[in-house]
């Protein structure tokens, strides 16, 4: 945004009453979106180098799983008080992350030692430690790895147990509950974003790389055999239900009644893509997360969004528990569905007289 | 501040909206959501307004947008499912269907696309979603043809005549979406090819050669882009396509540096230099010509990569615990002040 945009909406701010004096410096310690992710890929090399350093310094202490918990703690408390004495330092911002990332490593060793081939209690005590960093370590794209590293491994244990199918929608409905409250978190929405960002790129890699019952999970987690019958469906039923819920709950932010015209082809379009998703249970949460950035105003988020449709829709193509006709029956049935619904829009919804509606 | 204030801004018709005029709303409103985020963590705001700021900011969507919104939804969407579906049938191969019946499907597809575009023209998004779907269905009959008369002929071969036949409608349409699925269709046919020359080991043993041409191509694309965007071809100045074309080219070459660090006979002793003269171009033409920031930070990304990488080469032998200390500080530097610099560039072109 050029400096005179910047004046001009700061000066409709004030004349609302919303803000007050000059208009603000630019803060230099906000970085697109684009330098974040440079950051967070940078500070992640820098991990492994300091990872390395430690693995060889430390073999001895590593080896030991109550060495390795408490050398790697040490280096989350200083990448922690990093972060918290020097906020607007880019360098101890980039330090604090590499250090802490490096000490995550050596917890995951540490718990892979004590617990071995058992994974979920290793898991929960992982998340345990990444909801700790999360609270405590007050950096933007810290929060975001710790979040999404975090979520995955909630996921792990999850998948451990055998609720596998549930580890998106359930992830899905709490990414919904972030962003549609959004602007309700008050002096918390900073790291309420950095939570919801890392939720959805959580969500976006499950879906292109590790939804559903196939690909990795048959490699990585055994047969899809172990899970229930009953888990298969409530996961499935879930996934449906993401985006006409997510659909409803802005609606209801928006103040839009279902009753409404734009409540109803909102809610049936939806609907038309639940539908799919209960087959292709991915396709509902990448839409979610399209619909939901741009009620935001997000286009990082509805980025995101489309490019989890389009991986989703690719690896679709190999998933195994349909055939390709039966995928093909059902894509095919959904985009005309859609593509009826949309011929409405047009048809039932112009030759109307506007309505007074909200959203 | 009231919500009929809010309601009076956001207005209540559903209009179409323009295609152009929507652009540049997304891009303001994207902008607006930035900077009153940014005076919200200042402090400047306070929180519990930032859904009024943004609403006044015009960050959040009014009437018109949810309309456009879900227009473009419904429609991209549809067509999006029923193409990957019509692929996915001829890729099941049912025996129960005919040849010919399957030729008839496939070919009434296209027909009925075009004649879409026909109907509609390409100045609309509904003509240009048809065409879309008319270049896809294309390649669907191609594999068609490929499967039930067993041509032998290569998987490249079937990219390549496909890119080629869907040429004329690409040059015709003047969209860049389209441009760049022409393009990443011409990176397919490439690949396979060294794929299915270069054996199933070529693949991953010999890559360089694959490298180096995917790069040039993507190169020479991205400085046309540029230089017709630059003398005022409207609809290539997108900044996203031009973006996927860099982070391509920028990653290949990237990938062609270290070759030429880890195996500087595989990439020809010209990997280095060829990526610090990229660096150097990127440099020039996004910092002082074109501004383009993200493009800039892929540049750092790429440094810190080769740089680390070089390191690692050399430093790590007998005593690896300093070489490996030493490097991740130099990692965090450079990281540091890579972010330092983007986000000063980003201040400088916002004053």
């Amino acid at each position: 945004m050029t400096a005179a945009r910047g004046e001009s909406l700061w000066a409709m701010l004030v004349a609302r009453g919303l803000a007050t004096g000059a208009v603000p410096q630019r803060d230099k310690a906000r970085a697109p979106w684009f330098v974040r992710v440079m950051l967070g890929i940078a500070g992640w090399i820098g991990a492994l180098f300091l990872l390395g350093f430690a693995g060889v310094m430390f073999a001895s202490i590593l080896d030991r799983p109550l060495g390795a918990a408490v050398l790697g703690a040490l280096a989350c408390v200083g990448a922690a008080v990093m972060f918290r004495s020097r906020p607007k330092s880019d360098f101890a911002e980039q330090f604090g992350l590499a250090v802490s990332i490096a000490g995550q490593g050596m917890i995951v060793i540490a718990l892979g030692k004590w617990f071995g081939m058992k994974l979920w209690p290793a898991a929960l005590l992982m998340a345990g430690v990444q909801t700790c960093l999360f609270l405590l370590a007050p950096s933007f794209v810290h929060r975001v790895w710790v979040a999404w590293t975090g979520v995955f491994a909630i996921a792990l244990a999850l998948d451990d147990v055998g609720l596998r199918l549930l580890v998106l929608p359930l992830a899905m409905g709490v990414f919904t509950w972030v962003w549609v409250r959004e602007f309700d978190f008050g002096s918390r929405a900073e790291m309420a974003r950095a939570g919801g960002y890392g939720l959805a790129l959580f969500a976006c890699l499950q879906l292109v790389f590790m939804h559903g019952e196939q690909l990795w999970g048959l490699f990585l987690f055994g047969d899809v055999a172990q899970f229930g019958r009953a888990v298969a469906w409530i996961g499935a039923g879930l996934s449906a239900a993401v985006l006409p819920l997510a659909v409803v709950v802005l609606l209801g932010r928006e103040g839009v009644g279902l009753d409404s015209r734009a409540g109803q082809l909102a809610l049936a379009s939806a609907v038309i893509v639940g539908v799919a998703s209960f087959k292709a249970p991915g396709v509902g949460s990448a839409v979610a997360i399209l619909v939901i950035g741009f009620a935001n105003g997000n286009r990082v988020l509805s980025g995101l969004g489309i490019l989890a449709l389009l991986g989703y829709l690719s690896q679709f193509y190999y998933a195994l528990h349909a055939t390709l006709l039966e995928k093909s029956i059902l894509l095919v049935c959904s985009g005309l569905a859609l593509l009826l619904a949309r011929f409405v829009l047009h048809r039932w919804w112009l030759s109307q007289p506007t309505e007074v509606t909200h959203a | 501040l009231t919500g009929n204030n809010i309601n009076a801004r956001r207005g209540t018709g559903w209009e179409l909206p323009n295609l152009a005029a929507n652009g540049k709303k997304a891009a303001s409103m994207r902008n607006s959501r930035d900077e009153i985020v940014d005076w919200v963590e200042q402090g400047r705001i306070q929180p519990e307004n930032l859904r009024f700021a943004l609403d006044i900011g015009g960050a959040l969507p009014v009437h018109s947008d949810w309309r456009g919104f879900l227009d473009r939804f419904l429609l991209w969407a549809g067509v999006l499912f029923v193409v990957a579906g019509a692929i996915f049938f001829f890729a099941y191969n049912w025996d129960s269907m005919g040849r010919y019946a399957k030729f008839a499907l496939a070919e009434a597809a296209i027909v009925a696309a075009l004649a879409f575009v026909w109907w509609r023209g390409l100045d609309r998004v509904g003509g240009r979603a048809a065409l879309f779907a008319a270049a896809l269905f294309v390649g669907a009959l191609f594999a068609l043809i490929g499967q039930i008369y067993q041509t032998g002929a290569d998987t490249f071969e079937l990219f390549a005549v496909w890119a080629a036949a869907i040429l004329p409608w690409v040059i015709v349409a003047r969209w860049a979406a389209l441009w760049i699925v022409w393009i990443a269709l011409l990176n397919i046919a490439i690949a396979l090819y060294f794929h299915t020359m270069g054996g199933i080991f070529g693949l991953f043993f010999d890559p360089v050669r694959q490298f180096w041409i995917l790069f040039a191509l993507n190169t020479v694309a991205l400085v046309i882009w540029e230089a017709l965007a630059a003398v005022g071809v409207e609809w290539l100045r997108d900044r996203w396509a031009a973006r996927v074309l860099a982070t391509t080219s920028g990653g290949l070459v990237t990938a062609l540096a270290l070759y030429g660090i880890f195996d500087s006979k595989d990439a020809g002793g010209f990997g280095v230099p060829v990526w610090l003269a990229w660096l150097g171009c990127a440099y020039f033409v996004y910092r002082h010509r074109i501004s383009d920031i993200y493009v800039l930070a892929g540049a750092v990304l790429s440094v810190i990569v080769v740089v680390s990488s070089f390191l690692a080469k050399h430093l790590l032998g007998d005593d690896a615990a300093f070489a490996f200390l030493l490097i991740g500080v130099i990692v965090i530097v450079m990281s540091a002040a890579g972010g330092w610099w983007l986000k000063d560039v980003a201040s400088r072109e916002a004053a």
